[in-house]
């Protein structure tokens, strides 16, 4: 076999720009997006912000079972019809963009559990038909969730919940590390559902914080949380999840959410030009992650988030 | 002490003393109240009491943070629950549970998903839940919102998120809860309970600052009040000195 060169394995390392025009394609096929992290830990902002930047209409947007800043933003830019997640709240007070628009009937929120989207996404992992569920009595919730069937169990003959499979199109992850094949390395505390929500998806797209050397994943193989065959293209990107928190690297920006949601609620109530500006100064204006973070507040805000994420 | 007790550590006091040794529960959504109530009683009465059911177990968290979900809270914790746990706590159950929401009524049923209008039509839009089994599949569960109005506190919520007692006995049993349900119902004003035959909510204690006109001043219902109604027992010096130098280290109680 002389003279004749190794095949290369392909990197799936790219941009953030054409991560989000990857993600756009997959997504005017379906509009099924599936968002990673919990609450304000570890979602994928930057990946949410290139989407949107390069435009996205008619989502259908899941989550692990608790969202907030991120789904109030894309509801801000106009780009969701519908909204698959139990829990929608910025925990220390309500989204404004989500409640604004399902008040006024542009957004349907569904009525769901943890375990009807937790479930559902099983059972696409799974590849089997259903995921059984007898925990879920009593609550109005029941009458109008759209994803529960009640079934007859074949074994106690008792009336139980089933929910079928939950295939996201996309799902955007942010992990703190990977290498170039996709590999990726959750280190903080809270993982919850996202090796999950790889293993149930068409195409998952993550952000990390640093692309690590391959030497490392074959080192400690048990960190790898996502291995790269589930993982379709990863982007570096500095402070990807910001303003929520990417532990134990930075902490989640706390004053940026708060100031985001009181634009939110003025815009809700009549005032929308301070919702309009951040749109434009945070989502559509910033060229690269690097006129992103000047746009926060440069290097020394990212290094009091930083600090905090070190000392508590 | 010398500062005034607040509130909150006057609701945090209250839940602490109900839980007891060798229970496993968490702390819920709206965690502050809760977790401080589940660390004192760690610290004075239940050092085999197992947090686990919300993401993680037994956090050793140095101050109390609004959320329980972030890491800063959980950089030091036993272990890291994922979703693996999900279907087995919520069918298994917990030995205690923690809920509050928008709206919370006679029945102890808790509103968490509109306001006034329908679902798909909402006057207002609240914020959903995520786990709606722990309320019936847990042994108990106890109602703590850090407000008491009669905007909170109605005689019928307009969806029920979370069930408490339903209507009654006759409902709860046909809609298959079988658990306890809401035990206490512990506020910034007082203490309530439920009657044993009706399962309605009535007052029990009012918390110390406050008298029984003002409580059912500010509860959209009727508390059944019959004669005397005792003061909440006011947190003794070792329980202040305990909460306030080992667990609310920040004044987050306080504030």
């Amino acid at each position: 076999m002389d003279g004749q060169a190794k095949p290369t394995r392909r990197s799936k390392v790219t941009s953030l720009q054409d991560a989000a025009r990857l993600a756009r394609g997959a997504l005017e096929e379906r509009p099924e997006l599936c968002l990673g992290g919990l609450f304000k830990q570890s979602r994928p902002i930057a990946l949410v912000r290139a989407l949107l930047a390069v435009g996205a209409d008619g989502l259908h947007v899941y989550s692990s079972p608790g969202a907030g800043f991120d789904i109030d933003l894309m509801i801000a830019s106009g780009a969701v019809a519908q909204v698959f997640i139990p829990g929608v709240t910025l925990e220390n007070r309500l989204c404004p963009n989500f409640r604004r628009a399902v008040e006024a009937g542009q957004v349907t929120a569904h009525a769901l559990d943890a375990l009807t989207v937790v479930g559902g996404l099983m059972a696409s992992a799974h590849g089997v038909p259903f995921q059984p569920i007898d925990a879920l009595r009593g609550s109005d919730v029941l009458k109008h969730n759209p994803l529960l069937r009640e079934i007859d169990c074949p074994f106690s003959g008792r009336r139980i919940h089933a929910v079928g499979p939950i295939r996201p199109r996309v799902t955007f992850l942010h992990a703190q590390e990977a290498d170039r094949w996709g590999n990726l390395r959750h280190l903080s505390t809270m993982v919850y559902a996202d090796q999950l929500m790889a293993r149930a998806s068409d195409m998952v797209i993550a952000s990390v914080d640093r692309i690590v050397p391959e030497e490392v994943v074959l080192d400690d193989p048990s960190r790898v949380t996502v291995p790269s065959h589930y993982v379709d293209a990863v982007v570096e990107v500095p402070y990807g999840a910001h303003p929520t928190a990417s532990f134990p690297n930075y902490a989640m920006d706390e004053e940026h959410i708060d100031a985001y949601a009181d634009l939110g609620d003025a815009a809700r109530t009549g005032d929308g030009t301070g919702l309009d500006a951040y749109m434009a100064r945070h989502v559509t204006g910033p060229k690269s992650q690097g006129d992103y973070i000047e746009a926060v507040g440069g290097t020394a805000h990212f290094a009091r988030l930083e600090a905090e994420a070190r000392n508590g | 002490m010398s500062a005034a007790v607040s509130p909150l550590e006057q609701m945090v006091v209250v839940l602490a003393r109900d839980l007891a040794d060798g229970e496993l529960g968490a702390a819920g959504a709206a965690a502050l109240v809760p977790m401080a109530a589940i660390a004192l009683a760690r610290e004075l009465h239940a050092p085999n009491l197992t947090v686990g059911g919300e993401m993680f177990f037994n956090p050793e968290t140095g101050r109390l943070y609004p959320s329980m979900l972030d890491d800063r809270a959980l950089g030091r914790c036993e272990a890291a629950e994922t979703f693996i746990e999900l279907f087995g706590h919520s069918h298994h159950g917990l030995d205690f549970f923690f809920h509050s929401g928008l709206q919370h009524d006679a029945y102890g049923n808790i509103n968490l998903h509109h306001v006034g209008g329908t679902l798909h039509a909402p006057k207002m839009r609240g914020p959903g839940a995520a786990n709606l089994s722990y309320c019936h599949t847990s042994s108990r569960y106890y109602i703590c919102p850090t407000v008491h109005s009669a905007r909170n506190f109605v005689e019928t919520v307009d969806f029920i998120t979370i069930p408490g007692h339903l209507s009654g006995p006759a409902a709860k049993r046909d809609a298959g809860l079988v658990n306890e349900g809401p035990r206490l119902v512990v506020t910034p004003r007082a203490v309530m309970d439920f009657d044993d035959t009706t399962l309605r909510m009535r007052l029990k204690s009012v918390h110390p600052g406050n008298t029984t006109e003002e409580v059912q001043r500010h509860t959209g219902f009727d508390l059944a009040i019959r004669g005397e109604v005792p003061q909440t027992r006011p947190p003794t010096e070792e329980e202040l000195r305990v909460l306030r130098e080992r667990i609310d280290t920040s004044g987050a109680l306080r504030a």
